[in-house]
């Protein structure tokens, strides 16, 4: 029977149109219908050298159907290369020309003399929602683009963590990410983002190894260069918000990267002295607060909804209640981060639901105990239940209403402090 | 003039689909009757007998070349005994999505009102492996209501007619199209004309005609004639006359019950075609 999906959280995988625009100069090239970008762009923060307004596209219609859209696309390409000044033209096909049969592949291959490199992702959105769409990218690019180093460079590390775009704090949490590698000793080479373009993406297999923060999203990337490029990688899981797990993110790092203990630990012990001191100074804030400390629920993509949970855990001594995993995560990441969620301080656990449907979400939020006012940090979609509750309301995952964001970010220690700052703000409001 | 009977016909791909349309189509012009051929395959052959050639333009070669704004005058042509003839042709080999192509081209015709009210008939000959929702097109809702699978005694002939049926039976049960009976065109297979009976049955509905094989067929066909033009007065022309009148009179219209595999492979021992499916000459 026909299942009804109430306000989902993703896109679909030709959204992997913001990943392409997350790399500077980059253009994404779309063989799809003219309806699909102009859905699919997000408003916020899109606007600069290429917006998804001037995104070329083939604007595929009944005719293309029947006979294919192959000349089309030609000569998209063509025109595109001639007029846009990029560095990386990428092509992304729409669910019509995959059902068709287009061999767009072949169409771009013909564009391998071309001064700039073009390259090719299949994004039909039948294939799953943006977050496959952004591996199939970042897969486009080493299939297609890269080649083998002959030589590594020493502590030169890729790092590969949050979906641009989809996370509202991408470009912060990639930037104090390097920072934070910065600091331990090694040079961090990441494509996204200001100041970060083709060169970044031709250096790649230059690196020691690929440092891969996310539970899931970039596991098949990772597997890839380490396969056809020969860099092996350090997955971490748990994106590190807050100084407990930032500190053992950095020692994991460390211990992978060979790098000197004593230097590793400097570096941590500097940042916690500082972490603790803000803590401390906000003590009673914690502990006098008697409307915060009760459960809380994480409404977000893995990344997130993990994250943010050990944080609050952790570090905040928060007790978790269900934790709800949007980003349709395939099930065979499912168990391995479902056990991340058992695995936190002080002997407490979380249950991890993945669910997609908003309204199953809300059904459940409703039916648990808080034992009081709930803390929901989660999409703007889960404003209105958190408010009926008369709970505590954060946005924090896509979709974002409530928060611009520029270069804000959570991760790290600094990205933890700014995180509790926002949650303490929710709470003092209350009694304005 | 009666009301407007839209039929298609399907069967196994070189059954004789659009030889048998286009000879019974000649039938029932000497039947006084007005008929519309609407060719379905990317092929383009199903006019061709009644034409004396590929003489036509196919519907999407026309729309591809000169877009959509034409006059039904350009893809449809006159044929033998006033018949009006239409291929929709289809993408080169390979690109493209021809099922797609088949909606586009009877969107098409609908909308340049190629249906006019003086028709009696209008066939639909569809290729022989009905792979997409596109070459299921002619039997939706508003489309052809009544169909003809033609079959042969022979194995694949008889499991992709069965196959057919599976796709009747979904449309049967939204939309009103029936299955009118199963049409010979005869291979000379042993106990042809049993074992076509009993499949037919088995089907719930019958075999509405039974048409012989005759070398005469291939000759009209080189001359590009129907039988009927070719050779009026020989037995095959008459066996084309039968089958019209056949069509013409047919009442019974069922929801096949299509078969499994294993059952199909019971008739077919049963009528010995299993044994002597090593020898059998045609």
């Amino acid at each position: 029977m026909a299942k009804l999906l109430d306000k989902q959280r993703y896109k679909c995988a030709l959204a992997a149109m913001q990943t392409v625009q997350a790399i500077d100069r980059a253009i994404p090239v779309l063989h799809s219908g003219p309806g699909c970008a102009q859905k699919l762009s997000d408003g916020t923060g899109s606007s600069g050298y290429f917006s998804p307004n001037i995104f070329p596209c083939t604007s595929i219609n009944e005719k293309d159907v029947v006979f294919g859209g192959v000349k089309k696309l030609h000569s998209t390409i063509d025109n595109a290369l001639k007029v846009i000044d990029a560095d990386l033209y990428v092509v992304l096909t729409g669910c019509i020309p995959e059902i068709v049969g287009d061999d767009s592949g072949e169409v771009v291959s013909e564009f391998a003399d071309a001064e700039k490199p073009v390259i090719y992702a299949p994004t039909a959105g039948f294939k799953g929602n943006n977050y496959k769409g952004h591996e199939q990218v970042i897969d486009a690019i080493t299939d297609q683009f890269l080649e083998k180093a002959e030589a590594r460079r020493k502590g030169f590390v890729n790092i590969w963590a949050d979906v641009p775009y989809q996370d509202l704090y991408w470009l912060g949490n990639i930037r104090e990410l390097e920072n934070l590698l910065k600091e331990i000793g090694l040079t961090p080479n990441t494509i996204f983002g200001y100041g970060r373009g083709i060169e970044n993406i031709k250096n790649i297999p230059y690196a020691e190894f690929n440092l891969l923060v996310s539970p899931w999203v970039s596991l098949k990337n990772v597997k890839k260069m380490e396969k056809k490029l020969g860099i092996p990688y350090l997955h971490y899981k748990t994106l590190p918000v807050g100084a407990f797990e930032t500190s053992k993110f950095l020692r994991e790092v460390g211990k992978f990267a060979k790098l000197d203990e004593s230097k590793v630990e400097e570096v941590i012990t500097q940042h916690e002295k500082y972490y603790y001191y803000l803590i401390e100074r906000y003590a009673d804030l914690f502990l006098e607060n008697r409307v915060i400390n009760k459960q809380f629920s994480v409404v977000a993509d893995a990344q997130y909804a993990l994250g943010i949970t050990k944080f609050l855990t952790n570090d905040l001594g928060l007790v978790p209640a269900k934790q709800f995993i949007v980003d349709d995560t395939p099930k065979e990441y499912r168990e391995d981060i479902a056990a991340e969620f058992k695995n936190l301080n002080y002997g407490l656990e979380a249950e991890a639901v993945f669910e997609t449907d908003s309204y199953k979400i809300h059904e459940a939020i409703k039916e648990h105990d808080y034992h009081g006012y709930p803390l929901v940090l989660g999409g703007y979609y889960d404003k209105e239940i958190t408010e009926d509750l008369k709970g505590n309301f954060l946005n924090i995952s896509w979709p974002v209403r409530d928060k611009v964001v520029f270069d804000d970010f959570i991760v790290g220690y600094t990205g933890g402090i700014r995180l509790i700052e926002d949650i303490y703000t929710v709470a003092s409001q209350r009694f304005n | 003039m009666g009301e407007l009977r839209q039929i298609a016909i399907y069967g196994k791909g070189g059954i004789g689909k659009s030889t048998t349309t286009q000879n019974l189509t000649a039938g029932l012009v000497e039947h006084g009757k007005k008929v519309m051929v609407v060719g379905c395959d990317p092929k383009a052959d199903s006019t061709r007998l009644l034409l004396g050639g590929l003489a036509q333009k196919t519907v999407l070669d026309t729309i591809r070349e000169e877009g959509e704004d034409i006059s039904l005058d350009r893809i449809m042509k006159e044929g033998f005994g006033g018949t009006k003839c239409v291929e929709s042709g289809g993408p080169e080999p390979g690109v493209g999505c021809a099922g797609r192509g088949i909606i586009t081209s009877i969107n098409m015709l609908e909308n340049l009102g190629a249906y006019t009210d003086d028709l009696d008939y209008v066939f639909y000959d569809v290729l022989g492996d009905v792979v997409c929702g596109g070459f299921a097109m002619p039997i939706r809702e508003g489309k052809a209501k009544e169909i003809y699978i033609v079959a042969s005694g022979e194995m694949m002939a008889l499991y992709a007619a069965n196959n057919i049926s599976k796709g009747i039976q979904r449309y049967a049960r939204t939309g009103g199209v029936r299955l009118g009976g199963i049409i010979c065109n005869s291979r000379n297979v042993d106990r042809e004309l049993d074992l076509l009976r009993a499949f037919s049955k088995e089907l719930g509905t019958k075999l509405l005609y039974f048409v012989p094989r005759d070398n005469v067929v291939q000759h009209a066909e080189i001359n590009k004639k129907t039988v009927i033009e070719y050779k009026p007065e020989s037995n095959q022309a008459q066996e084309y006359r039968n089958l019209a009148q056949a069509v013409i009179e047919n009442k019974d219209f069922v929801i096949p019950t299509p078969m499994t595999q294993e059952r199909l492979e019971e008739i077919l021992m049963e009528y010995g075609m299993m044994e002597l499916s090593d020898d059998y000459k045609i």
